[in-house]
């Protein structure tokens, strides 16, 4: 079964009216009295030494707070979530150009921008390594004490180096991906208000407040619960605002100055210092035996992870697993390395190294089924996993159809497009049509604390209150919250309330990352609902002199069932009248595979897209004419965020095919702002797209809704390629599509007769 | 500026030190201050109204989430500088909705047009000045009156079909 969420009903979003009428405010939209404003000073250089800092100028400007250096940080300097590798402020050495070295609380921003250029630095430049595979050779200067491979992976299983020589058809080529920037409309930045005792309360966004808790408090070397982090709501994250940020700068300038200070980046200094989508360069070599039954499939994955770790070891770690998808082949050998040069810093970005891999995988199915001359899905049937197979590192995973599904509605949408009118309007326009699949883990998993949990409870103002640990970057997890809660107790929206994004408020929820949200809501609330309903009803029943098996939880409070009057007992009254504390805490780990696989997932979600485009012979320029998502992810929680997430996760992904790259010169950012990094704009999306949603889970699947935040990335950029070699028959290696790159196509091949 | 010395002067911050009497009428209310004639009307709004529903991303006119009114047409407010605003009028997204909410608000509210929300006060804006002057929009005009206003989030599907839902066929 699957339906169209354009003909689902919507509901208005918990923070709907806010958002809409402007009033909601954003962490960065935060005053408070005597608030000082920060600044960072950055790297001037994308690799050098530095031999001194004086501050002393910026220090005797009017109007400057305080300044701070590495000396100012009392605990570790250093941060990062894996290996905290990161200079909070750089004391001897810089390795990018967004490197920290000191910062500025001053009583305006302009003043602490003044202050900024009063700094004194002497560097000595060095030669910026900007090619990973450069870094990698012994003789290259080390970034970092253990060399410049921050990560090397392998996963093998049988022989592919033997099996390759049974195959009939190999393919082998060099996929390149760029480097793509979040771009999420908030840039970084918040509040840190010094409180008493020592104590902090750090106002910014964040997609897991308690890490950053740990992080802050190992930098200031204070006890954690020194540390409240408020961490939502947020103006867009995608995974880019999961390191810390400005944090750091903020807690040291509030401490030394015992004055609130707000930091905001502007959009040049979150390019210059913000994570990117890690480039990758792939090399993959797949073979089929003569009926396009995939044999062997070796993939050798180089990652430019810039200058410091952050999730670059996992962000590898994900690719690797991904790299066979939901097909079945006996012999794979994945191997991979992360490299660490003075580009940027690559980190965590939604779809976490599966949109690099899936790239090439996709574009090798496509390549294999035209020398067989199969049809691509005819093709992808034939090697497509079935519901009990084992998950692609021979590892067990939750059964799923999922694949199956998803590619059966991208054959039935793509034969519709296939006979809809294909009437060019223009001689020098060519249409083409393209199809992609794709298979995406879910959660942190396998060898990481991936905990999660929740906590439900009756407020004192009568009100079932749901407490997770997550954040609200946009992706709709309060309608996900909201939607669960009322469903499980038949209430209201007026009935609950819900806390997040704050760490003196709210239990261990783990992280707002790798899709999992959404299912560790619905997982907590299955764990909590029993004991909270029972002890509630219970409770109820005592004071009504009634059964607790006549009641049952409904819109207002507590009914008596087969009842329509209204409930018998406010859930007001109830916290009224009752002494008992009505609080349930969960928490449990992610579900993983139970087999010892790096990272190995255990819950996936698969998505399609079939995707027309028209190629301009004359600028080739490509459009993408229309788009349709195929998403299996389990029952739809909440119809217009699920379409949402699906709608801009895939436009997300057509920048990233057909314009967007953050590129590097000689380790310097070659733009500023939006003006030369180019995203998606209305003009370039189509129209008319839909998302299809298939939501049945395999037979005793226990495992619920999964997360969407990131399939609907996936798919698009292969899928794009795809179309693209439709239509003008060439074959895609390389992110972005550029125009040249087609033009010059065009013109090799002759595709215009008087070039 | 002084070329001949092959200096120039930063007029902004020079124009720091001097202040100019303001008169604007935001959201209805006329106001009287003492400003930098370069102070830019974002910040204006901003950091001395305390109208923060009007969002500064990239500053430099490409985003569109600071676009708000002026004078009844859409303009970026964070390429905008005080001395251009004198004695003129300006609505922000505080001022659309009265009592209620404005039926472009309704609009994004149920189509889903906004995820984040840092760029759906500019949005909003601009959505409504295109249909203040067009009452049925075709695609090409949606593109074009919104080509300054981009969202990460949505994809623009929500926002389309917003827009869409408020197009008058007759």
């Amino acid at each position: 079964m699957h339906s169209n969420l354009a003909d689902r009903p919507n509901a208005i979003r918990p923070d709907g009216i806010e958002k809409v009428t402007g009033k909601l405010n954003y962490l960065t939209d935060l005053v408070f009295p005597h608030m000082l404003y920060g600044k960072v000073l950055r790297s001037a250089y994308p690799h050098a030494i530095i031999h001194k800092i004086n501050t002393e100028k910026a220090e005797s400007l009017p109007g400057v707070e305080a300044v701070i250096t590495h000396k100012d940080v009392p605990g570790l300097n250093g941060f990062g979530l894996i290996f905290p590798d990161q200079p909070v402020l750089c004391e001897n050495r810089v390795r990018y150009i967004g490197d920290a070295i000191a910062a500025v609380a001053a009583v305006s921003a302009d003043i602490a921008e003044e202050a900024l250029q009063l700094i004194e630095v002497e560097y000595e430049a060095l030669p910026p390594i900007i090619d990973p595979e450069e870094a990698m050779k012994p003789e290259c200067i080390h970034l970092h004490p253990e060399g410049n491979i921050l990560h090397h992976a392998h996963f093998k299983l049988g022989n592919s180096n033997e099996a390759f020589h049974t195959c009939s058809v190999i393919i082998e080529e060099m996929y390149e991906l760029p480097r793509q920037m979040h771009a999420y409309m908030e840039t970084e930045g918040g509040v840190v208000v010094p409180e008493e005792n020592g104590c902090f309360t750090v106002y910014a966004g964040t997609q897991h407040g308690f890490k950053d808790r740990f992080q802050l408090a190992r930098i200031m070397d204070i006890e954690e619960e020194k540390i409240r982090v408020i961490s939502s709501p947020m103006g867009g994250s995608f995974g880019g605002k999961d390191e810390l940020n400005i944090q750091p700068y903020g807690i040291l300038l509030a401490q030394k100055t015992g004055c609130p200070v707000k930091l905001h980046n502007s959009r040049t200094e979150s390019i210059n210092a913000g994570l990117k989508r890690h480039p990758m360069k792939i090399v993959m070599k797949s073979g089929t035996d003569r009926n396009g039954r995939l044999i062997a499939h070796q993939t050798k994955i180089i990652a430019d992870t810039g200058a410091y770790a952050t999730l670059g070891p996992a962000v590898l770690d994900f690719a690797i697993e991904h790299a066979a998808g939901p097909y079945l082949i006996p012999h794979i050998d994945t191997e991979g390395w992360s490299v660490f040069t003075n580009n940027g810093v690559a980190g965590e970005f939604r779809g976490f190294g599966g949109n690099q891999i899936t790239f090439a995988l996709e574009a090798q199915m496509d390549r294999l089924a035209d020398i067989l001359s199969l049809d691509p899905v005819m093709f992808r049937k034939i090697n497509m996993r079935e519901a009990e197979d084992l998950g692609p590192m021979g590892h067990r995973i939750a059964p799923t159809n999922g694949a199956h599904d998803v590619l059966i509605e991208v054959e039935k949408l793509l034969h519709q497009k296939k006979s809809e009118d294909k009437h060019e309007k223009d001689p020098w326009i060519r249409k083409g049509t393209g199809i992609a699949i794709a298979m995406h883990g879910g959660g942190l998993g396998y060898g990481r604390l991936d905990d999660a949990g929740g906590r439900i409870s009756l407020s004192k103002e009568g009100k079932i209150e749901v407490s997770f640990g997550f954040e609200e970057c946009g992706q709709g997890l309060l309608s996900v919250i909201e939607n669960l809660t009322t469903e499980e107790f038949a209430c209201t929206k007026n009935d609950i309330k819900i806390v997040i994004g704050d760490t003196d408020a709210v239990p261990v929820s783990g992280s707002s990352t790798a899709s999992r949200g959404t299912s560790m809501v619905w997982h907590s609330l299955k764990k909590l609902k029993r004991p909270f309903q029972d002890k509630v009803l219970h409770n109820a029943a005592s004071l009504l002199n009634i059964d607790p098996s006549c009641l049952t939880f409904g819109k207002g409070g507590i009914w008596e069932k087969g009842t329509l009057g209204g409930p018998s007992l406010t859930y007001q009254d109830l916290i009224r009248q009752s002494e008992e504390d009505f609080s349930f805490t969960t928490k449990f780990p992610f579900p993983v595979t139970p087999d010892p696989v790096v990272g190995g997932h255990f819950l996936y979600a698969f998505g399609g897209v079939v995707v027309e485009v028209e190629a301009d012979l004359l600028t080739g320029k490509i459009k993408v004419t229309s788009l349709e998502h195929v998403i299996s992810a389990g029952p739809v929680v909440s119809p217009q965020g699920y379409r949402g997430q699906i709608e801009g996760g895939g436009v997300m992904s057509l920048g990233y095919a057909l314009m967007e790259e953050a590129k590097m010169i000689d380790g310097v950012y070659g733009f500023t702002n939006f003006d030369r990094y180019l995203i998606p704009g209305i003009a370039d999306v189509p129209f008319e797209t839909n998302v299809y949603a298939i939501e049945d889970l395999y037979d005793g699947d226990q495992y619920g809704p999964r997360g969407v935040g990131e399939i609907g990335t996936i798919s698009i950029a292969p899928a794009i390629a795809s179309a693209v070699h439709d239509c003008l028959g060439i074959w895609i290696r390389k992110l972005p599509i550029t125009q040249e790159d087609i033009l010059a196509e065009i013109e090799r091949k002759g595709l215009v007769e008087w070039m | 500026m002084d070329v001949t010395k092959g200096t120039t002067e930063n007029t902004v911050l020079f124009n720091q030190k001097r202040k100019m009497s303001l008169n604007i009428n935001v959201n209805g209310i006329q106001y009287h201050m003492l400003v930098n004639p370069t102070e830019k009307v974002i910040d204006l709004l901003r950091d001395r109204l305390l109208l923060f529903g009007t969002k500064e991303s990239c500053g430099v006119g490409r985003c569109g989430a600071c676009t708000i009114l002026l004078e009844g047409q859409t303009v970026n407010s964070c390429l905008l500088m005080a001395y251009q605003v004198n004695g003129k009028s300006i609505t922000t997204i505080e001022g659309v909705s009265g009592e209620g909410l404005d039926e472009v608000q309704e609009a994004f509210l149920k189509e889903g047009a906004f995820q984040c929300g840092y760029c759906t006060s500019g949005m909003i804006m601009a959505v409504r000045n295109l249909l203040e002057s067009n009452f049925a929009p075709t695609e090409e005009e949606i593109k074009e009156a919104l080509a300054g206003n981009i969202c990460r989030c949505t994809g623009y599907g929500g926002i389309i079909r917003a827009v869409q839902s408020l197009a008058t066929t007759e």
